[in-house]
């Protein structure tokens, strides 16, 4: 029975398991009794990339199967000041779990530079999770996020961009239909004010975001990274989502 | 046999059954034995002409010309027609691709579900049918055994032609929808095709038999055709009330119950395999918005003829008979023609194939309208040879002259009255108008859903109240419309006795369902549709598809789902036809109403004189007491008749909710590993409609009766004005409102203000869920209730006017009692309808321990 090691994301949480990653997603998501759900976002790690920086010694010791030889679900190893310490390197494919326990495997690229937009829309999933609208594109804001020099900053960082629409190229546009975000109005706000100050280049827009994350909003794809070394996972395009991950898509837009 | 049935009897299920049938027993014995007592002295006298009555009399009458006895065998034949393509349509159907293995079970789930339904209702319901039967022949006021037998076999036939046609229609879209979905997978085209024209054969079939018993019951009887016509009438609209309420609990129960488990506890999709009322889902599709509709426009294409040719006799004799009956026969060559011509091409869409639809309706309503044309001006004429043999005839002319009528009237033709076509004209840009007040006030391009879709911004109450305003102004819009037509053919026959008005008034309704063909094919189109998308969520394999063909599955799935958004339109454009249908059949047996109380039965209509229909319609007047009370408690009964269906329908979801949620406690259920117990789900559904139908079938049935033999006439006269008033209002407030909420959430999932998982969504969805009983239960189940009404109030007038406490002319004792009955039966639904069910009790139970 192998053991597998998961970062999870949403809460921070470093767990050996013995299930593999989309049995894990499914059980992160909807439990064992089935009487609990929630998404789960979490990345496979390569245990032996991790090496010591983690307290991963006991695993052989604690993740082991339950007395009647099932395999044992979950292990938790540590649950915060996990991406810190983790190398990039080590971090596998990244996995979306639905409400309902439908999983999508994502696997990382390297990051394109995204030159199309003016403002983007960040929402951080550890160590802490604002959402964030920036001017930089992703590769900037997570070396600038990660910049020990910047007054405020962390050692590593795991987020997604989110879709700004027609809002990203033109904040008087009304054309705002499909955004699903509760406050638009004090997004736009937010927006205006890295607008008209340049040397601004972040702004919390929402301080902790409670709500589930809505699939359908992501922009481009999820990124990892600590100073200048960033992971990217692209999501699929939406054809690809639809024929493809039919499944997936259809409990992802379910939420 | 006998043990088969006394065990079947002792079930705790058929117990309330038992109950139904006691009463009506009981209630037919008090109502049956006076007949049979003493009675004023006249009646031998009264009853003399109708010693000489004789069977299918008008092959011998030298009144009907060879050509019209001819023209009545043509319209049967086109019956027969329409049933023959109704036929030639189901080999098409069961002919074309089943798909696969997984497709075929999942389509036979939701067939046996559906047949459990029905067969299971037609158990219930059978007992009651046999018993009003035997109750209809021995309460028949004529002394001769063919009209007994005659209203009593007509209404049996009426009730099991509507059956039939809910059945059957019914049967095939459970067929349909699984060809639909094998079909998604070539050709949008071959989709589309397969469903409409699955609708298609419940339209025929509806059109065919209702053609075929009208028409049959005028060869047989004659002009003593109302005998058998109103049995005819109240047989189809009885089965109509049952299929529509039973059918709207099973259906919004199901839905209910499977999205606040699904959508809501377990964010799983619409139509998840693991959800156990998933094929409950799709079954209450075809009972309720496929039988129940059927069976609904079939009873309002029997009763707006049955109204037409009663009244079309009184009034122009034998011609106001037969040019109803041609006029149908026209319609239903009109909509074989036009339904035919409904197709897409292989890489349509849902804005071509809605164009398809509508341009169907359009070239089925040309067709007609220039028969109708064609047939006025070659059959309607009235020389004095035809008044001398119907001077009744002459009232309806200027100076009992047809030369005297201005030219709109008569088109400058000698003898010719154009006038019924005129008023049919009428009722054809009154199905459309309908049609397009509806769509004005439910679709997603229009103002209104906009409307509410931006209240949904602003949070769940905005968008309830939002909402409540779209609902009561579409109100207003129908009834203008309604009543703009209702106006338009009292002037084209101003200056005549009412009976003529009346007869105007049938005709509009006649030319409102010419099209029923294509009305029902586009309402019976919605659940084939989404029942389709089902199967293909379901049963389609994407993998194997995908790896056939690259981006199969994608195309499949999306003219599903154009077709489904096709269907839903359509679907919701049918509404109000059968809405406006219910108000004209109304209006049209109110008139004859008040003419029974003229000349106090129904087999002496055509002897009243305009001063004697003056005279009574003068007394119902609001100024007088017992109008006004029976005005105000006909207002209500709609009102509590929606309630008891509404809480039905949430004690049904409760049950089911429950029975979801311990199935979901399964791991292997819900890691799909197994498949759920869908029976379980369809089972709680099949039962709880069975149940819940028999109060409002009491009230429905039994109000009427309470109200004349308490009240009296005038007060009964007053409660159908004010139920026809109220209930007409709250049907198309419920269908409107609901409709409108359901696409607002729509527009909403298409990307506006914020599209779906947005906080306008969750509004939305509220809305959506409030509004879901209202339009596929409540609101559709008032119009059978309103023709339901009015047939009981005028098959039971003769015996109201004898017995009731207040006028009565003897036995005024019988009338107290049957109407405390009456009152002791309504009251006991009424409580039935609030009270905890043992299954419920036994459920708590179950959850709680």
């Amino acid at each position: 029975m192998s053991t597998h090691l998961y970062l999870q994301l949403n809460p921070e949480a470093l767990i050996a398991s013995h299930l593999p990653p989309e049995a894990f997603g499914t059980y992160l998501a909807v439990g064992t009794r089935q009487h609990s759900s929630g998404q789960a976002v979490y990345f496979e790690l390569d245990m032996d990339a991790v090496g010591d920086a983690l307290p991963t010694r006991d695993i052989a010791t604690r993740c082991v199967p339950h007395r009647d030889g099932t395999p044992r679900k979950s292990t938790y190893l540590t649950i915060y000041r996990a991406l810190e310490r983790i190398p990039v390197a080590a971090l596998g494919k990244l996995y979306l779990a639905t409400h309902d326990g439908r999983v999508l495997a994502l696997s990382p690229t390297v990051a394109p530079r995204v030159v199309d937009r003016c403002f983007h829309l960040y929402q951080e999933f550890c160590p802490v999770c604002p959402r964030v609208v920036s001017t930089l594109d992703p590769s900037e804001f997570c070396a600038i996020l990660t910049d020990p020099t910047q007054p405020v900053s962390v050692p590593a960082i795991a987020f997604a961009e989110l879709a700004l629409g027609a809002l990203a190229t033109d904040l008087d546009t009304t054309d705002t239909g499909n955004l699903p975000y509760s406050d638009l109005a004090h997004l736009r706000d937010c927006l205006r004010e890295l607008q008209a100050k340049p040397g601004k280049p972040t702004k919390v827009a929402v301080r902790n975001v409670s709500d589930a994350l809505l699939y359908r909003t992501i922009q481009g794809g999820f990124y990892a990274g600590a100073g200048r070394e960033l992971k990217y996972y692209p999501m699929p395009s939406l054809s690809e989502l639809e024929s493809t991950h039919h499944d997936w898509w259809r409990s992802a837009q379910t939420a | 046999m006998i043990q088969s049935f006394l065990s079947w009897a002792r079930k705790p299920r058929t117990k309330t059954g038992f109950l139904a049938v006691a009463a009506v027993g009981f209630l037919a014995a008090l109502v049956a034995g006076p007949l049979f007592g003493a009675e004023p002295g006249g009646k031998a006298a009264e009853h003399a002409s109708e010693s000489t009555f004789h069977c299918f009399s008008l092959f011998t009458d030298p009144r009907y010309s060879r050509l019209e006895v001819i023209a009545l065998f043509v319209v049967l034949a086109i019956a027969i027609a329409g049933l023959v393509y109704a036929l030639m349509l189901v080999k098409q159907v069961t002919n074309a691709d089943k798909g696969t293995q997984r497709m075929q079970d999942i389509a036979a789930a939701v067939r046996e579900g559906a047949d459990a339904y029905l067969s299971a209702q037609f158990r219930k319901i059978g007992l009651l049918i046999a018993i009003i039967t035997v109750i209809l022949f021995f309460t028949t006021q004529s002394p001769l055994l063919a009209f007994k037998l005659g209203r009593a076999g007509a209404f049996l036939v009426g009730s099991l032609f509507s059956w039939c046609v809910g059945f059957v229609g019914m049967r095939l879209a459970t067929t349909g929808n699984l060809r639909v979905a094998a079909a998604a997978r070539k050709s949008y085209g071959e989709a589309m095709q397969l469903g409409y024209r699955t609708g298609t054969i419940t339209g025929m079939l509806t059109d065919g038999l209702g053609l075929l018993g009208g028409t049959l019951i005028f060869l047989v009887y004659g002009e003593r055709a109302y005998e058998a016509l109103l049995g005819f009438g109240f047989g189809g609209t009885l089965l109509a009330l049952f299929m529509r309420v039973g059918g709207g609990i099973y259906t919004k129960a199901a839905d209910v119950g499977a999205d606040l488990v699904g959508k809501i506890e377990k964010n799983i999709p619409e139509d998840d395999p693991r959800n156990a009322a998933t094929i409950a889902d799709n079954v209450g599709d075809n009972v309720g918005d496929c039988a129940g509709m059927a069976a609904d426009i079939f009873e309002s294409y029997e009763v707006t003829i049955v109204a037409a040719m009663i009244l079309g006799l009184a009034s122009f004799g034998h011609k106001g008979v037969i040019f109803p009956l041609l006029v149908r026969g026209i319609g239903v060559l009109g909509s074989i023609i036009s339904t035919y011509t409904v197709k897409a091409g292989p890489n349509d869409n849902s804005d071509t194939a809605l164009k398809s639809v509508h341009r169907g309706f359009w070239i089925g309503s040309a067709i007609s309208v220039v028969g109708f044309f064609a047939l006025g001006m070659g059959y309607l004429r009235f020389d004095d040879a035809y008044l001398a043999l119907n001077p009744m005839a002459k009232a309806g002319f200027p100076g009992g002259n047809p030369s005297a009528l201005p030219f709109w009237a008569n088109f400058g033709i000698a003898h010719a009255d154009m006038r019924p076509v005129l008023t049919c004209l009428i009722g054809v840009i009154l199905a459309i108008t309908l049609n397009k007040v509806t769509s004005y006030f439910t679709h997603t391009t229009h103002a209104p859903v906009k409307s509410l879709a931006k209240a949904c911004q602003t949070g769940h109450a905005t968008n309830i109240i939002q909402g409540f305003a779209v609902g009561y102004e579409s109100t207003v819009a129908t009834v203008v419309v309604i009543a703009a037509a209702i106006l338009l053919s009292f002037l084209c026959y101003a200056g005549t006795p009412p009976l003529f008005v009346a007869y105007g008034v049938a005709m509009t309704g006649i030319g409102m369902l010419t099209l029923t063909g294509n009305t029902i094919s586009m309402d019976v189109f919605g659940p084939v549709a989404d029942n389709a998308n089902g199967i293909g969520e379901m049963g389609y394999d994407a993998q194997a598809m995908e790896a056939e063909e690259k981006g199969s599955y994608k195309r499949a799935r999306q003219i599903l789902a154009d077709l489904d958004a096709v269907g839903n339109t359509t679907k919701a454009e049918t509404k109000g036809i059968a809405i406006g249908s219910a108000v004209i059949a109304a209006v049209s047996l109110f008139a004859s109403f008040i003419a029974v109380i003229a000349v106090g039965s129904e087999d002496k209509i055509n002897q009243m004189t305009t001063s004697q229909y003056l005279t009574e319609a003068g007394k119902l007047t609001v100024a007088h007491p017992m109008v006004f009370i029976g005005f105000l408690l006909g207002g209500a009964v709609p009102f509590l008749f929606s309630s008891m269906l509404i809480r039905a329908v949430g004690r049904a979801a409760f049950l089911i909710v429950k029975e979801c949620r311990d199935q979901f406690r399964d791991a292997d259920i819900w890691s799909g590993k197994k498949k759920p117990n869908y029976g379980r789900v369809v089972d709680i559904c099949t039962n709880t409609a069975q149940k819940e139908l028999i109060g409002p079938g009491f009230l429905a049935i039994l109000t009427p009766i309470a109200v004349g033999f308490l009240l009296g006439t005038q007060a009964l006269g007053g409660f159908l004005a004010g139920m026809i008033l109220t209930g007409q209002l709250l049907a198309v407030f419920m269908a409107n409102a609901g409709g409108a909420w359901d696409n607002a959430k729509k527009f909403i999932e298409d990307g506006n203000y914020g599209g779906k998982g947005s906080e306008a969504h969750k509004a939305a969805v509220t809305g959506d869920t409030v509004g879901d009983p209202l339009k596929d239960t409540a609101g559709p189940a008032i119009n059978p209730l309103i023709k339901v009404m009015n047939m009981v109030s005028l098959l039971t007038l003769a015996i109201v006017i004898k017995y009731n406490i207040i006028s009565g002319t003897s036995y005024r004792l019988v009338g107290l009692v049957i109407a405390i009955l009456c009152a002791a039966a309504i009251g006991w639904a009424l409580w039935q309808s609030k009270r905890e069910t043992a299954e419920m009790r036994e459920m708590e139970r179950h959850f709680t321990s």
